[in-house]
């Protein structure tokens, strides 16, 4: 399978090599009129490669390591081949450069049927203002979530109760309140799936997205 | 049974009705994180200035000028980003975990962008369609650079 793999990425570099050599002087690596490229690249937060496909009707090939590519012409199947970093930076350096930071997450847990946070939970908020602090933009999510016990309806009322208590929390610690969006979905979706009626504790609780 | 014509009827009603589309009747996808030199959204026909902070809707395509940078971060943390002379369009957006919905679907025109992929990826990453020109991108959690010549 692997070698399987270097075969296709070292034929995918010979023909492209050799139509740069034959082709007119303007077609050169990389990049013909009309060309796509799609190159894998490790994620810069996890430091790990993901995964992808590149497909059309006539053939298809798989990314799987870092700076893995496939080159696509109109009307042939795409073909694998790979980068080197200076390539990369050469040709994605500025959009790479503008990517914004990635975006963080929190959960703050509750006691049960109310909006009063556990201990752990009260000790995360200097962590999440940290957080707000390292981004340009100030743009924060709170969503709340119940268990199912009680009627949906009241639970979509006790999940926005404990994202307005958290909005509060966050805008006396110091942050812009036109910024912080408090929403809630109630019981329906759980972190641990459960029959209706069920005290479940890691539902109880309220998701902060700071991006 | 309903009468096909009193249906048909509805249909043109609703139709009449939902055709002005304001960008504000169109699902939030996320904002805008970084814009330098002429970066621009695409909304119904018309090319605005993208400014920090501004909301970008479904159907809402980005696009820059040969000074231009723009990076976005949807609802769901996926980013994407484009350096100078460059476009996508952000065809569809559906995130909504309560209700089990989710879908991305973004079309690379032309120049270079790149794309980190967000929770639709971990969730329901078959709902996902990145297209270039030439081809479909299928997405397994995945940070990708994109490339698309022009055709001349």
């Amino acid at each position: 399978m692997k070698s399987d793999r270097q075969f296709r990425a070292w034929l995918a570099i010979a023909a492209v090599s050799i139509a740069a050599a034959c082709g007119p002087k303007h077609v050169s690596s990389p990049g013909r009129p009309g060309q796509d490229l799609v190159v894998l690249l490790p994620d810069s937060d996890t430091k790990t490669t993901g995964a992808a496909g590149v497909s059309n009707p006539l053939g298809s090939v798989d990314l799987a390591a870092e700076r893995d590519a496939a080159r696509v012409n109109p009307g042939s199947a795409p073909v694998l081949t790979k980068l080197s970093e200076a390539e990369v930076q050469r040709l994605f350096g500025d959009a790479l450069s503008a990517l914004p930071p990635a975006p963080r997450r929190f959960t703050l847990f509750f006691r049960f049927e109310s909006d009063e946070l556990t201990d752990q939970s009260q000790a995360l908020i200097p962590e999440i203002l940290a957080a707000v602090k390292e981004h340009a933009v100030q743009d924060v999510v709170v969503i709340g979530h119940t268990d199912t016990m009680g009627t949906q309806q009241a639970n979509y009322g006790l999940g926005l109760k404990r994202a307005m208590m958290v909005r509060n929390l966050l805008i006396s610690a110091g942050l812009n309140g036109s910024t912080i969006e408090a929403t809630s979905v109630g019981e329906l979706d759980p972190i641990v799936k459960t029959p209706d009626e069920t005290p479940e504790p890691r539902n109880r609780r309220v998701d902060i997205a700071v991006r | 049974m309903t009468n096909p014509r009193s249906l048909v009827a509805a249909l043109v009603l609703v139709c009449a009705v939902a055709a002005p589309v304001a960008a504000q009747d169109r699902p939030v996808a996320g904002r805008v994180k970084v814009s330098t030199g002429s970066a621009f959204i695409v909304r119904n026909g018309a090319q605005v200035p993208a400014q920090v902070g501004q909301i970008v809707y479904e159907a809402d395509g980005l696009r820059t000028g040969g000074d231009g940078k723009i990076g976005i971060t949807l609802n769901d943390d996926t980013r994407l980003s484009l350096g100078p002379n460059s476009e996508f369009k952000l065809e569809k957006f559906t995130f909504a975990p309560a209700d089990s919905a989710f879908g991305l679907a973004v079309r690379f025109v032309k120049g270079a962008a790149t794309y980190v992929s967000g929770r639709i990826a971990k969730l329901a990453p078959d709902s996902i369609k990145l297209e270039t020109p030439a081809a479909i991108i299928g997405v397994r959690g995945t940070t990708l650079a994109i490339n698309v010549l022009p055709t001349e």
